[in-house]
């Protein structure tokens, strides 16, 4: 009877155990709802220990036609594709060729472009692939 | 049915504890979320510890501050500090630590609100144990396999209205609540809440919700065309191209009128169309994917949900009707 009691003892600490490590899990599941558009690029930057980079394309697109990034500055229409590194920018590429303190707000702001939740993969926001692999309400395959 | 009393009994004993001590107390949420902003008072937030700041709001009753706290304020206070992981109960316990201290009562009221708070969850998650907390072992571990399955859904009504849709009060939320930002990252407050940038902007169904095309050609909008130079104009190509479609869809119009006010010729030519007529084969399965007219069409233009922005040129039907009838009775 004692071992029995205390193995269902043991039993239910484990489920609850279980259940309360999924409920957090799926609280924690972000149902994002960030703009569409939004590139997270993390190519990088967890392994540095950096928030990854959220490049917000809505607020871009209305200062800039996709033309400067993508014909002049070289941008590749791909997320996470093109190898932007500090250095890289520092020297007036890619991100850097605005954002040099002339254009744009300078490289040293690190936390306006490093904002997204430590752990975020690289995507494109909102994008029909992103939505047809895991429909909004659905909580994602870890 | 003894036994299975007693496991409850036991398990909801045994469980009680810890899960009093899982539920964060008042001081370790202000601690770790609310201090961010009421410890030094940012944005005209009120600072922790400052009667004269917390007075007037504490008058007003402290179930308007449990509101404020929840759901957030028109003055910049995000809801639930902006940590929606937090739970109501831990939210509330950190507004009572905050109250407790600014009433001066320092040791007294944090205390009660802690015990409150412990209370609180514990009494919500006891209930909550029971259904897993199950008569024998073999029926735990369904129990726990519906539980996990449950737990997703208990967030929300399973059965409201369009369960998949995005509601539309979550629609272009500013950076912190966003579900991707950091809202503990200070860069993140600093960003522009997209409302506050498309508030002027047309309309659309989809995307942005925000009609790109229609702001530019109505001047909502000057994006740039170099990156120096904020006169250089566009260099447009007026020309449209029909596709014609297998099935009943519409014919596809692309013009390159609208592509050639935001893009360059080599953005799209050679690498992603061939500029001939009928050396490229498109499919809405190729731009499902992300290829052809998906590179932006789905990621930052108008979404592929917007079926009759390309499929705009009806059909001539009547020809091929028309002509069968008459053969035949020639």
């Amino acid at each position: 009877m004692k071992i029995k009691n205390r193995i269902g003892r043991l039993g239910s600490l484990v489920t609850l155990c279980l259940a309360v490590i999924c409920a957090a899990l799926f609280a924690e599941i972000p149902d994002a709802h960030a703009e569409y558009g939004d590139i997270v690029i993390n190519n990088y930057s967890d392994a540095a220990g950096m928030r990854p980079v959220i490049f917000p394309h809505w607020f871009h697109r209305i200062r800039f036609r996709c033309k400067v990034c993508h014909a002049d500055i070289g941008f590749k229409f791909q997320a996470g594709g093109n190898e932007i590194n500090m250095v890289k920018i520092i020297d007036g590429q890619f991100c850097g060729a605005c954002h040099n303190g002339d254009i744009a707000w300078s490289p040293e702001n690190c936390n306006l472009c490093h904002s997204a939740k430590p752990g975020t993969k690289t995507q494109v926001h909102e994008s029909t692939i992103q939505k047809l692999a895991q429909p909004s309400g659905v909580p994602a395959k870890k | 049915m003894k036994f299975s009393k007693l496991l409850l009994v036991s398990a909801i004993a045994l469980l009680a504890a810890p899960l009093a001590q899982a539920a964060a107390s008042g001081k370790d949420v202000y601690s770790k979320t609310c201090a961010l902003c009421h410890a030094t008072g940012v944005a005209g937030s009120p600072k922790f510890g400052n009667a004269d700041d917390w007075g007037p709001r504490i008058a007003r009753g402290v179930s308007n501050l449990y509101t404020s706290a929840l759901k957030g304020t028109a003055k910049g206070m995000p809801a639930k500090g902006g940590n929606l992981t937090l739970a109501d109960g831990e939210v509330k316990a950190a507004v009572d630590y905050m109250v407790g201290a600014a009433k001066g009562s320092d040791a007294k009221a944090p205390a009660k609100a802690e015990e409150a708070a412990k209370a609180a969850p514990v009494a919500e998650k006891k209930a909550d144990a029971k259904p897993a907390a199950a008569s024998n072992p073999a029926a735990e571990a369904k129990a726990a396999a519906s539980a996990a399955a449950a737990a997703p859904e208990a967030t929300g009504d399973v059965n409201s209205f369009n369960r998949l849709l995005k509601p539309a009060n979550k629609r272009n939320p500013p950076p912190p609540e966003d579900g991707i930002h950091d809202p503990t990252n200070d860069g993140t407050h600093a960003l522009l809440p997209p409302q506050a940038a498309f508030g002027s902007l047309p309309k659309s169904n989809a995307g942005n919700r925000v009609n790109w095309v229609e702001a530019l050609n109505t001047d909502k909008i000057h994006p740039r065309y170099d990156r120096n130079d904020p006169k250089a104009e566009p260099i447009v190509m007026d020309l449209n191209i029909v596709r014609e479609v297998k099935g009943s869809m519409p014919d596809v119009v692309y013009p390159h009128k609208q592509h050639t006010q935001w893009l360059d010729c080599s953005n799209c030519h050679p690498a992603i169309f061939i500029p001939q007529k009928g050396a490229n084969s498109i499919s809405m399965a190729a731009i499902l994917l992300g290829e052809k007219c998906g590179v932006c069409h789905g990621k930052v233009a108008f979404p592929v949900s917007e079926c009759r922005f390309c499929h705009s040129k009806k059909k001539d039907t009547s020809r091929p009707a028309a002509a069968t009838p008459t053969a035949a009775k020639q």
